[in-house]
C-alpha cells in the first residue's frame, strides 16, 4: 500500500464534503421548526407528521414507486439480455440501438416520446411513464452487464457446455450466478434513475400522473416548505437501504476488483 | 430466468400500473397551490367526482406540453397571453355559456378582452399584479417613497438601499416596468422606447443585488432583502411568513402610480376533454362568489368576481395590489405576446444589460 500524503487526505476531504455537506443540510433543516427554513428555529417532527397526512404527496411517492420498480425489473431483464448478446456477438447495430438513448438528451427522448405516444393514442400515465424510463434505462444496465461479462472467465460457460449443459442452463447456472452483482447494479441504477427523472417524465406523465420530481418542482414556485426536506430524508434513507441490502447480497457489488470471477 | 417468467413480469408490472378510470373525475392542470383545498372539497361532494390536479409552474411548459398533443385534461388555468396561443393552436373547446350562469359574477372589465373576444374559450380565474414590495421599517427609516417604479430605477433613491434591492428575472416583466416608469405602455413595441428601457436599467443594475425571480419571498421575510419588483402574490407571502415569524416588521405591497402589469389567469376547457360535462360544471362552481372568495383568502391573490367581495377577508380586500382602485385600474395592463423579431430584439437588450458591468 502507498502511503497517502497530507495533500491526498486534504483533497479526499474536501471532495467528500462537497458531496455530503448539501445533504446533511437537507437532512437537519427537515426538522426545523419554521415553515419558511431559512434559518434554524428549533427542532420538530411537524414535517414528518405532514407528509404523514399529505395525500398529494403521497399518491406521487407511490406512483414513483411503481414506476421506478416495474422499470428497473423490465429493464434490468431486457438489459441483460442486450449486454449478454452485446459481449457474446460481434453486433454492430444493436449496441447503437441500446446505448443511443443514454447519449441523446432527454428533453428529445422525451418530447418524442410522448409525440410517439400521442400517435399511437397510449393513453399518458403511469403505464406510457414506465414504458419510457425502461427505454432510458436499459443502455445503462446492459452497460453494466456487458462490463461484468468482460471480465468474467469465458473457460467456465465452456467448460459446463462441455459437460453437456444446454446453452440455457449454462446460462442459468454459470453464466448468471456470476454476473449477479453486475445485475443486480444495473438494477439498482435504474431504479435509481428512474425515480428521480424529471425532464422525460414529465412530458410523458399524462393528466393525474404525478411522480414525486415533479410534485417537488412544481411546489418550488411558493410553497417550498421543510415538507420537501422530510420526502427528500426519506428518499435518501430508501437508496441507503437498498445499497446496503445489495452490498450484504453481493459484497463484491461496491467494489471494482474482480475477485469474485476468479 | 425463461420466457414465462419474463412475460409474466412484463404482465405483473403493467397490471399494476393499470390506471383506473372507473370513478367519475375531474382532471385540473393547474399551478400548484392555486385552488383552495376545501373548495375542492366542496365541489367533490356536489359533483360527487374526484378532482385529480396535475401542476405546472411557467405556461411554457402548459403550451409545450399540449402543442406536443398530451390529452386528457379538463379544465386548465393559463395566463392570457398563453390562452391566446392556446386558441392559435386549435387546443381549446369552446364554451357552452348557458352551462355557466355565474359568468355574471365576473366584472365586466374583465371581460371580452384582446386576448379572446367574447370569452369563447375562456373565462377569468385569479388574478396577480408585478408590483413593489417593501420592508415598511427600512423604508420609513430611509424615507423611500413605496408608490413609483422611481424607487427601483432611479439612482437617486437607490443609493440609499445599494445592495438591498432584487428585480424580477424576467426580460418581459422588467422592459415593462422600465416602460411604465418612462411613461410607456407596458406593450410598447417602438424599439427606440426599449433602448430608453434597456439605458434605465443598465444604470439602475450596479445598485441591485440579484435578477431574483424564486427566493426574493425568503429574502424579504428574513430581512436580507428590502425592497423588490415582484409579483402581489408573493409579496403577500412573504408578509404571511414575516408575520408568522414574529419579525420586527411587515412586508408590504407598494402599487406604483405608473401602473404595472396584471396578470390574469383563465379557465379553459381542452379540446377533447374526457369530461366537458363536469368541466363547465366545475368553472361555473368556481364563479360561485363563495368559492372563487377561498383562493383569495388564502394566497392573497387579485380576483375578478364581483360576488366574491362580500366573503374576502377585509384586510385583504383593502390591499391596493390585489383590488386597485379604478384610477390605477385603467393604468394597468396585461403582456401582450411579442412577435419573433421583438422578442430577437429584447433578448440581445437583455442579453447586454446582463453581461454589462
Amino acid at each position: 500500500m502507498r502511503k497517502s500524503g497530507p495533500w491526498l487526505w486534504a483533497s479526499a476531504l474536501v471532495a467528500y464534503a462537497f458531496l455530503y455537506v448539501p445533504l446533511a443540510i437537507v437532512v437537519v433543516y427537515s426538522f426545523n421548526d419554521s415553515r419558511l427554513n431559512a434559518e434554524w428555529v428549533g427542532f420538530t417532527l411537524d414535517w414528518y407528521r405532514k407528509l404523514a397526512g399529505d395525500g398529494a404527496m403521497i399518491a406521487a411517492a407511490g406512483n414513483s414507486l411503481v414506476i421506478g420498480i416495474s422499470a428497473s425489473v423490465v429493464s434490468t431483464v431486457l438489459g441483460t439480455m442486450a449486454g449478454v448478446a452485446m459481449h457474446r456477438y460481434r453486433l454492430r447495430v444493436l449496441p447503437l440501438l441500446i446505448l443511443a438513448p443514454i447519449a441523446i438528451p432527454e428533453i428529445l427522448t422525451g418530447v418524442s416520446l410522448l409525440i410517439f405516444f400521442v400517435m399511437l393514442n397510449v393513453t399518458l400515465g403511469l403505464v406510457s411513464v414506465a414504458i419510457a424510463h425502461i427505454t432510458f434505462c436499459i443502455g445503462f444496465v446492459a452497460i453494466v452487464v456487458r462490463a461484468r461479462l468482460a471480465g468474467m472467465d469465458e473457460t467456465l460457460t465452456e467448460a459446463a457446455r462441455d459437460c453437456g449443459a444446454s446453452p440455457w442452463n449454462a446460462f442459468r447456472y454459470v453464466t448468471l450466478p456470476l454476473i449477479t452483482p453486475g445485475v443486480i447494479a444495473g438494477a439498482l441504477m435504474a431504479f435509481t434513475l428512474s425515480i428521480d427523472d424529471f425532464v422525460i417524465t414529465f412530458f410523458t406523465a399524462g393528466a393525474g400522473t404525478i411522480t414525486l420530481p415533479l410534485q417537488i418542482y412544481s411546489m418550488i414556485k411558493i410553497s417550498v416548505t421543510p415538507e420537501v426536506n422530510a420526502v427528500s430524508t426519506l428518499l435518501m434513507l430508501l437508496t441507503l437501504v437498498l445499497i446496503v441490502t445489495a452490498a450484504r447480497i453481493s459484497p463484491t457489488l461496491l467494489r471494482s476488483t474482480q475477485e469474485s470471477t476468479s | 430466468m425463461n420466457g414465462k417468467t419474463f412475460a409474466l413480469l412484463v404482465a405483473a408490472s403493467f397490471a399494476l400500473a393499470a390506471p383506473a378510470y372507473a370513478k367519475d373525475e375531474l382532471h385540473l392542470y393547474n399551478w400548484n397551490n392555486y385552488i383552495a383545498p376545501e373548495t375542492i372539497k366542496r365541489f367533490e361532494d356536489t359533483c360527487h367526482c374526484e378532482v385529480i390536479q396535475t401542476y405546472y409552474s411557467d405556461n411554457d411548459e402548459l403550451l409545450a406540453k399540449v402543442a406536443a398533443g398530451a390529452k386528457g385534461y379538463d379544465v386548465m388555468v393559463p395566463t392570457s397571453n398563453a390562452v391566446q396561443t392556446l386558441i392559435r393552436g386549435g387546443q381549446l373547446m369552446a364554451i357552452d355559456k348557458t352551462a355557466i350562469p355565474n359568468l355574471k359574477n365576473i366584472d365586466p372589465a374583465y371581460l371580452n378582452t384582446a386576448f379572446d373576444p367574447g370569452n369563447r374559450y375562456s373565462v377569468p380565474y385569479a388574478m396577480s399584479t408585478t408590483i413593489i414590495g417593501y420592508n415598511d421599517v427600512k423604508m420609513k427609516e430611509l424615507g423611500l417613497p413605496t408608490d413609483t417604479w422611481a424607487v427601483i430605477f432611479d439612482p437617486k433613491y437607490l443609493v440609499k438601499v445599494k445592495g438591498r434591492v432584487t428585480v424580477l428575472d424576467s426580460a418581459n416583466e422588467l422592459f415593462a416596468a422600465a416602460l411604465k416608469y418612462l411613461g410607456y405602455s407596458a406593450n410598447d413595441v417602438d424599439p427606440k422606447h426599449w433602448n430608453e428601457a434597456a439605458a434605465v436599467i443598465r444604470k439602475a443594475k450596479p445598485y441591485w443585488a440579484a435578477f431574483n425571480a424564486s427566493s426574493y419571498i425568503k429574502e424579504l421575510t428574513v430581512g436580507n432583502i428590502w425592497l423588490v419588483h415582484g409579483y402581489s402574490n408573493d409579496i403577500f407571502q412573504a408578509n404571511q411568513d414575516a408575520e408568522a415569524a414574529h419579525r420586527p416588521f411587515h412586508i408590504l405591497q407598494g402599487m406604483p402610480k405608473e401602473g404595472a402589469v396584471l396578470a390574469v389567469d383563465n379557465m379553459v376547457i381542452q379540446k377533447g376533454a374526457p369530461r366537458p360535462d363536469l368541466a363547465l360544471k366545475f368553472i361555473n362552481f368556481v364563479l360561485v362568489g363563495r368559492n372563487s372568495a377561498d383562493l383569495t383568502n388564502l394566497i392573497g391573490s387579485g380576483n375578478p368576481n364581483l360576488d366574491a367581495m362580500k366573503y374576502i377577508k377585509p384586510e385583504i380586500l383593502k390591499l391596493p395590489a390585489v383590488f386597485p382602485p379604478k384610477d390605477i385600474q385603467a393604468k394597468l395592463e396585461q403582456l401582450k405576446d411579442l412577435t419573433v423579431a421583438q422578442r430577437r430584439l429584447r433578448n440581445k437588450l437583455w442579453t447586454e444589460i446582463k453581461a454589462a458591468k
